[in-house]
């Protein structure tokens, strides 16, 4: 809808305001409340998504995705959406502090502009910087020009998330680091080994993108998965394979030692490897092997010998350079500077945006060895358990308020632009804190200029630069290289005893974002939980230990201890038990503290994925833990049917009805969703969320039921052996034609308008909650509380009220937006044209699963798709005539 | 100074059968404006009196028709002309659905009418009667019969009427006089 | 004969005993804690409640058709009684109307309570407003807003009709003790009734009329609660015999609760004689017999749940019946049916140690079944959503207590004021006992 007024924007560029407010490059001014769109970046894991920041009278509102740029193509994951409710967090930082008190801007300038000085007497002997994974060119310039000025200076790279063994692997195979970039929209036969490339990542939203595309267009890769955790490529896969960790590198070597791999240093035989091996063979060289995080560097190299083997390169693979300014191994990295720290060879620590304190290892003791530094600087976005072990704390502007750059995953560049003003006033960005050490302090913009005109030389850098900001990317993705295969890749590691192993794994909605309440009450996909994490147990292996879902249970690995709640997950291997990380924060406020267990309090001082040896108790407590849904949920009402390659559904019948039909002469607005291409990334719930408004209740409401989603993504699991093994279905309100909820409201307060959108009047509503009664799906939700005093900040989006205690309120089809777009098509004298109306949850999308548009319009896409021979209505014998209808899910005819 | 005229002659009776065979007897000797009470009803007075009970029903069940038809006619124009909404997809006129409600208000109106019938035909409320004034007829509402020959009866007059009730076995007879 | 009513109507006006006193000071106790719960639903709303989604219905509605379900068995109760000229009328018709009324109050508040925006309730009726919009007729909710009304006006009609005369004799009573200002309110009351022969025979019309039209209405009241339910698509709910389930299932509510209060009446207030052991037992079997009727609707219901129920229907009911909503569904059958079979023998039909717990107790267990109907109902879905048990908090119990004090406290004041059974109808069963007397 922004996008119409592009046109008109770009003249609207950069003109007044102040120097460091951005660049519109979508603005629609309509009266005095402007809306602009600003193309930026937001990273994830230390790589870039393309955004696109929906601004209203100056404030983010809304993030969605840059069509322009290839690891978004228009689409956006949680994090990405979650991004504006950090921006405007009442609870982030917004005072610089002194060993926790309050310090005037002039108090920490005055210590920085001395700092030089004392610095270069010994070379910067004492300085260490630390930092999360850098990929941002102008961030890892200046640190080189920090590292060039101070000599003794190092720099050390923190990520609890980081693969470690990855990079060991493209070593041990190639003896260099590389980034494995495979093309699913191609691959006809792809082998996860623990690779998770519809999950949460950097690179889900390309990846998603491109296996929908083929599974659309009638080529879907073979989609084989051997993982220990399920995950959102295990849950679509045609075959998953239950593994145990021990079991990964044994598995990785059978397959490969089926596909004939030379230089394989040692064989091994699988059950399930020949036919998987087969069914690569059969599709090389359109055949790729992923390894994934927490696979041994061997697996990884195997995975890089495997691709070799079969071809893959340059026709389903590509390989770059790693977008890292400094590959390293990060475990290694933090080890060394702990070290250091503790015999006190570290003077002075500047912490950016990192959180050592809380996401290292506990046995690694960061933080004893950290108070032993003289000075100590943390700048973060919050007053978390770094700031608090740090002297001094400067807040950190919110990316979507700073200056900077980064690298997508495949190595496009981009700007980051500021979409906004600054929402705390004394904060700071990175760059400019590394530019007072240096002396030579420079705006951020002007660093970041600084970067790009030393790549691109001054000859038309305006009109780059000026390009670069409108459209999102700075410049291709990086050149495909061609390393050499080692003869000596083949490193076979030692067999873990296979033993209660812990498997360390991100958290599936979390990052390092516990402060985020959208995200903490979002339900994970796989497990329904939310507000807190779970050690994941095998439903077999929790039956063993006599441990029932939601059972406290102590964790005990090397001696440390941790308290858990035990949740089983359909398909999880047998013998280990997962343990998300992110939870059990210390320091994360009011939302983010104490939700979980932190999984970090066990974790191996090297940063270990797997630690065999885990012994698990029962308490005999239960947990408290916020469920909202049953860890198997079977499909007794048919809500996804499957279909056969050929197979069609029977067509959507209108059933029969006492009246006669409601005739919608004009526009009927309608929905369909592919469940086939749902991978349950949850995107649209949280777009939905950010969009209308929706509140969040808290743990213990939604713990009892009054969860207020207004789109809640529905599981459905089958048996693990099946495939595939789960299902997701976006739920929406239905819309429906023979609306059940209407009819029993007593005042009229829910009614049809004349395009076919069942309305929800608040203003009329008086609660009675029977609507919600007779809604055979469930999608309505009542105000229990008034959430409007949480709600009403620069954050809502004026365009959809807030609604207050005591009403109903549920799905509108997004009908501001409808609204928009039918103000604009008539002030421009002309029809709405198909697809010009997208809801938020369409928008967010990344597999384009969600068709929205006008069922009576000839040729839309959405009468297409209601007319195709896998369209079926959600309980549609009931009669209810569905506006919102869904395309079946696809099995394999062979079900290998 | 003249005293005003009574309004009546009434007998007082212990039992309802001495009632009922003075009531007869009044009736037979040709009075005609009279009035029986009693503690509790006793319907062979009333009937010999004269009373009937129909005429409650009727107003009763015309009301109840009217009250439905009405309540059904208000839900019709205020759906169909005044404000109609798409509701679920149903027709403004969704009929089956406008009758539970009809039906009930029908029978709402039948029972406030046939009591305010009841009263109007029984010329209630009226909190003052000359009948008050009769001694001893607050035992009326207890365990005492009382017949009232009213003073409007064109054969009233009042020595006579009073001789007429001294023949009917009663406890008492007086004259009904503002006190 | 003279002294025939003086019991009553002493009954009424006596000066409270201490039993008395303790009651209606517990009732009003328990009234300050229904004003208490109201206060803290209309400032903190409904989310002080346990409900959610899906169970958006819980206490309120449970109570709401558990004391139609009373005022319902009562009123019938009466209006048979009425009707049939029954011998049993003299000396409880009254009290189950004052019961009736007393329970349609108490479930009253419930449809208003539990409203989101209570404060807007009036928006369920039709009267012209500057939106402009009108209530949607065709609702379940509107039809029982009609319905409920209905009820209370009914049903105090009824009461009122029966009271006129009454009133009057009050009215003269206390006249004749002087207590002028006290007759003058009753007198108003009474409209001026002077007993007229003619006056009694429309009386009479209007009276049986009136009972007569409380059957359908009855029959519609709690029918319409049941089509709140059954129009849904809640698998549970969505069936035909619903409304005729709901309405025998609560017979014995309102048989229980009349059978305990005139057993606690009738010795509290020492009318013995007028509430005779004639009476009790009769009403004991007439409990007896509605719990046999209500076992036969249970019966149809497994019945029709396990043979004729097909898919979701079915499961919903097994759920209900046979899974986890299982202690209350027969808690409901024992309490409400089981229980009261005690009284076919003879020996506990007469003991008050028995009839008051098993009044109670039967109501109890159509409490339960309302909870087995309403939460059990949701145990299973169109869609297998992640359904959070229900669980009451402390404010539904304080407004469901609050709601018995109320009845309580209403019927104790009722006691007080006027009389409890119908001192006209007395007088006239004793005025032909006297006669076949005299005939014999």
């Amino acid at each position: 809808m922004l996008l119409m007024g592009a046109s008109v924007a770009l003249a609207a560029a950069g003109c007044d305001g102040p120097d460091e407010h951005g660049h519109p490059l979508h603005a629609r001014p309509r009266g005095a409340d402007e809306a602009a769109s600003y193309a930026t970046v937001l990273d994830l894991e230390g790589l870039g998504r393309g955004v696109l920041a929906r601004t209203r009278a100056g404030h983010a509102v809304k993030i969605e995705g840059n069509p322009q740029h290839p690891a978004s193509l228009g689409a956006t994951d949680i994090f990405a959406e979650a991004a504006v409710l950090s921006l405007h967090d009442p609870h982030r930082s917004h005072r610089i502090r002194h060993n926790g008190r309050p310090q005037a801007p002039a108090g920490l300038d005055a210590v920085l502009a001395a700092l030089p000085a004392t610095l270069r007497v010994n070379g910067g002997a004492g300085l260490r910087l630390l930092t999360g994974p850098v990929a941002s060119p102008t961030l890892a310039r200046l640190i080189g020009d920090v590292l060039a000025a101070f000599p003794g200076a190092q720099w050390h790279q923190h990520d609890p998330l980081a693969d470690d063994d990855a990079l060991a692997g493209a070593v041990a195979a190639f003896g260099q680091p590389v980034a494995v970039l495979p093309d699913l929209a191609r691959a006809q036969a792809v082998l996860c080994l623990g690779a998770d490339p519809l999950g949460p990542g950097p690179a889900q939203l390309r990846q998603a993108r491109d296996w929908s595309t083929a599974r659309r267009a009638g080529s879907p890769p073979r989609l084989f998965v051997a993982e220990a955790t399920p995950s959102l490529t295990g849950a679509r896969a045609d075959r998953r394979i239950a593994l145990h960790p021990a079991e990964a590198e044994g598995f990785a070597r059978a397959v490969a030692a089926t596909l004939g791999v030379s230089g394989l240093a040692k064989g091994a035989a699988h059950a399930a490897a020949p036919d998987i091996a087969a069914a690569l063979l059969a599709a090389a060289p359109a055949a790729i092997v992923l390894a994934g995080r927490g696979q041994p560097p061997a697996v990884h190299a195997l995975a890089h010998a495997m691709n070799q083997a079969l071809g893959a390169r340059g026709v389903a693979l590509r390989l770059i350079a790693s977008p890292f300014a400094r590959p390293e191994p990060m475990a290694a990295s933090l080890v060394a500077l702990t070290t250091a720290m503790r015999s006190g060879e570290v003077t002075h620590l500047l912490v950016l945006g990192a959180n050592p304190v809380q996401d290292a290892p506990a046995f690694l003791a960061f933080e004893q060895a950290m108070r032993r530094v003289p000075f100590t600087l943390h700048a973060g976005l919050w007053e978390d358990e770094t700031a608090r072990a740090s002297r001094w704390h400067v807040p950190l502007l919110h990316p979507l308020e700073a200056w900077g750059d980064s690298l997508a995953f495949d190595g496009t560049p981009a700007i980051r632009q500021p979409a906004t003003r600054p929402v705390v006033d004394d904060a700071r960005d990175a760059l400019g804190l590394l530019g007072k050490i240096l002396a030579a302090p420079l705006p951020a913009r002007e660093a970041v200029i600084a970067t790009w005109m030393d790549r691109w030389g001054g000859i038309g850098f305006d009109d780059r630069w000026t390009e670069a900001l409108e459209v999102g990317t700075a410049g291709p993705p990086s050149p495909t290289i061609s390393p050499a295969l080692r003869p000596d890749w083949d490193r076979p590691g030692e067999a873990p005893p296979a033993t209660l192993t812990a498997i360390f794994a991100p958290d599936a909605g979390l990052r390092d974002e516990a402060q985020n309440a959208w995200l903490q009450e979002l339900p994970r996909a796989l497990t329904g939980l939310a507000w807190g994490n779970a050690a994941l147990f095998d439903p077999q292996t929790a039956a063993t230990l006599g441990l029932a879902p939601g059972d406290e249970v102590e964790l005990t690995l090397d001696g440390r201890s941790v308290l858990a709640a035990c949740w089983p997950v359909a398909g999880h291997a047998p013998g280990c038990v997962t343990l998300p990380l992110g939870g059990g924060r210390k320091a994360a406020g009011a939302v983010g503290t104490g939700r979980g267990f932190d999984a970090t309090m066990l974790r191996p001082a090297d940063g270990a994925w797997t630690a065999p040896g885990l012994v698990v108790r029962r308490t005999g407590a239960r947990a408290s833990l916020v469920a909202t849904a049953a860890p198997y949920r079977a499909d007794d009402a048919g809500a996804v049917p499957r279909v056969q390659p050929g197979e069609a559904l029977a067509p959507i019948a209108r059933g029969t009805s006492l009246h006669p039909d409601w005739p919608y002469e004009g526009r009927a607005w309608g929905m369909a969703i592919d469940v086939d291409a749902c991978i349950g990334c949850n995107a649209c719930a949280i777009a939905c969320q950010a969009e209308n408004n929706v509140p969040v209740v808290g743990p213990q409401e939604l713990a009892r039921g009054r969860g207020m989603h207004w789109l809640r993504v529905d599981r459905y699991d089958f048996d693990a052996s099946e495939a595939p093994a789960a299902s997701f279905q976006p739920v929406p309100c239905m819309q429906c034609e023979k609306a059940p909820c209407e009819p029993v409201c007593p005042v009229n307060a829910t009614v049809h308008d004349n395009e076919g959108l069942n309305v929800m009047v608040h203003a009329r509503c008086v609660g009675t909650r029977t609507c919600s009664n007779n809604c055979p799906y469930k999608v309505r939700r009542f105000n229990w509380d008034d959430h409007r005093p949480a709600m009403d900040t620069p954050r809502r989006n004026p365009d959809v009220s807030l609604r207050p205690r005591g009403v109903m309120e549920k799905c509108t089809y997004c009908t501001h937006r409808i609204s928009a777009a039918r103000s604009a098509a008539t002030l421009e004298g002309r029809e709405l044209r198909d697809g010009e109306v997208e809801t938020a949850c369409q928008r967010a999308c990344p597999t384009q699963a969600i068709t929205f548009g006008d069922l009576n319009a000839p040729g839309s896409a959405v009468a297409a798709q209601r007319h195709d021979a896998r369209s079926y209505a959600l309980l549609g014998d009931l009669g209810t005539r569905p506006r919102t209808t869904y395309l079946a899910q696809r099995v394999p005819r062979d079900g290998t | 100074m003249t005293r005003p005229p009574p309004y009546g002659a009434i007998a007082e009776f212990a039992e309802a059968e001495t009632l009922v065979a003075a009531v007869r007897a009044a009736r037979a000797a040709g009075w005609s404006r009279l009035e029986a009470h009693a503690p509790h009803p006793v319907p062979d007075a009333a009937i010999a009196l004269g009373a009937r009970a129909a005429p409650v029903g009727w107003i009763a069940v015309g009301a109840g028709i009217m009250g439905a038809a009405i309540a059904y006619g208000t839900a019709w124009y205020l759906s169909v002309y005044d404000y109609p909404l798409n509701v679920g997809g149903r027709p403004p006129h969704a009929w089956p659905a406008f009758l539970p409600a009809a039906y009930i208000v029908g029978v709402l109106w039948a029972a406030v009418a046939a009591l305010i019938g009841m009263l109007w035909l029984n010329g209630l409320p009226s909190l003052h009667h000359p009948v008050f004034y009769a001694r001893g007829f607050h035992r009326a509402s207890q365990d005492r019969y009382f017949l009232y020959l009213m003073a409007e009866d064109p054969r009233f007059e009042a020595a006579s009427a009073l001789d007429f009730l001294r023949t009917l076995d009663a406890l008492r007879v007086s004259e009904v006089r503002a006190a | 004969m003279s002294v025939s009513t003086r019991p009553v109507v002493a009954a009424t006006l006596r000066p409270g005993a201490w039993g008395f006193r303790l009651g209606l000071l517990l009732a009003l106790a328990g009234v300050a804690v229904l004003a208490a719960a109201i206060a803290a639903l209309l400032v903190l709303g409904i989310g002080v409640w346990g409900n959610n989604i899906p169970h958006v219905w819980g206490f309120d509605l449970i109570a709401y058709a558990w004391w139609i379900g009373i005022a319902n068995a009562a009123s019938l109760f009466a209006a048979v009684l009425v009707l049939r000229r029954h011998g049993l009328r003299t000396a409880v018709n009254r009290f189950a109307e004052a019961v009736a009324l007393a329970a349609v109050l108490a479930s009253a508040l419930y449809p208003i309570l539990h409203l989101g925006r209570p404060w807007l309730f009036h928006w369920t009726v039709a009267y012209p407003a500057t939106t402009g919009l009108w209530p949607q007729f065709g609702s379940p909710l509107v039809w029982d807003f009609w319905g409920i009304m209905a009820h209370v006006i009914v049903t105090a009609l009824f009461w009122y009709i029966g009271l006129i005369p009454d009133l009057a004799t009050l009215r003269d009573r206390t006249a004749t003790q002087g207590r002028l200002g006290l007759a003058r309110t009753y007198g108003l009351f009474a409209l001026g009734w002077r007993g007229s022969v003619v006056h009694w025979h429309r009386h009479q019309a209007a009276y049986r009329l009136v009972a007569a039209l409380v059957l359908p209405l009855l029959l519609s009241a709690q029918t319409v609660v049941a089509l709140e339910f059954a129009t849904t698509l809640v698998p549970a709910w969505h069936q035909a015999r619903l409304p005729v389930h709901m309405v025998v299932t609560g017979l014995p509510s309102g048989l229980g609760v009349v059978l305990a209060m005139a057993a606690v009446l009738r010795h509290a207030l020492s009318i013995e004689r007028i509430i005779d052991d004639t009476d009790m037992d009769l009403l004991a079997r007439l409990l007896a017999c509605a719990a046999l009727a209500s076992g036969a609707a249970y019966a149809h219901e497994i019945f029709t749940g396990l043979v004729f129920a097909k898919g979701a229907a079915q499961e919903a009911f097994t759920a209900r019946a046979f899974g986890a909503g299982a202690p209350a569904y027969w808690g409901a059958i024992l309490l409400s049916v089981l229980l009261p079979q005690l009284l076919w023998r003879p020996g506990l039909r007469l003991r008050a140690a028995v009839l008051i717990p098993v009044g109670l107790l039967a109501a109890a267990g159509v409490w339960l079944d309302r909870w087995s109907l309403v939460v059990g109902g949701l145990l299973r879905e169109r869609l297998p959503t992640h359904a959070v048990a229900y669980v009451p908090t402390a404010a539904e119990w304080a407004l469901l207590a609050g709601s018995a004090a109320l009845f309580g406290a209403v019927l104790l004041l009722f006691g007080r004021a006027i009389p409890v059974v119908a001192i006209f109808e007395i007088r006239h069963e004793e005025s032909l006992e006297d006669v076949a007397e005299e005939e014999r």
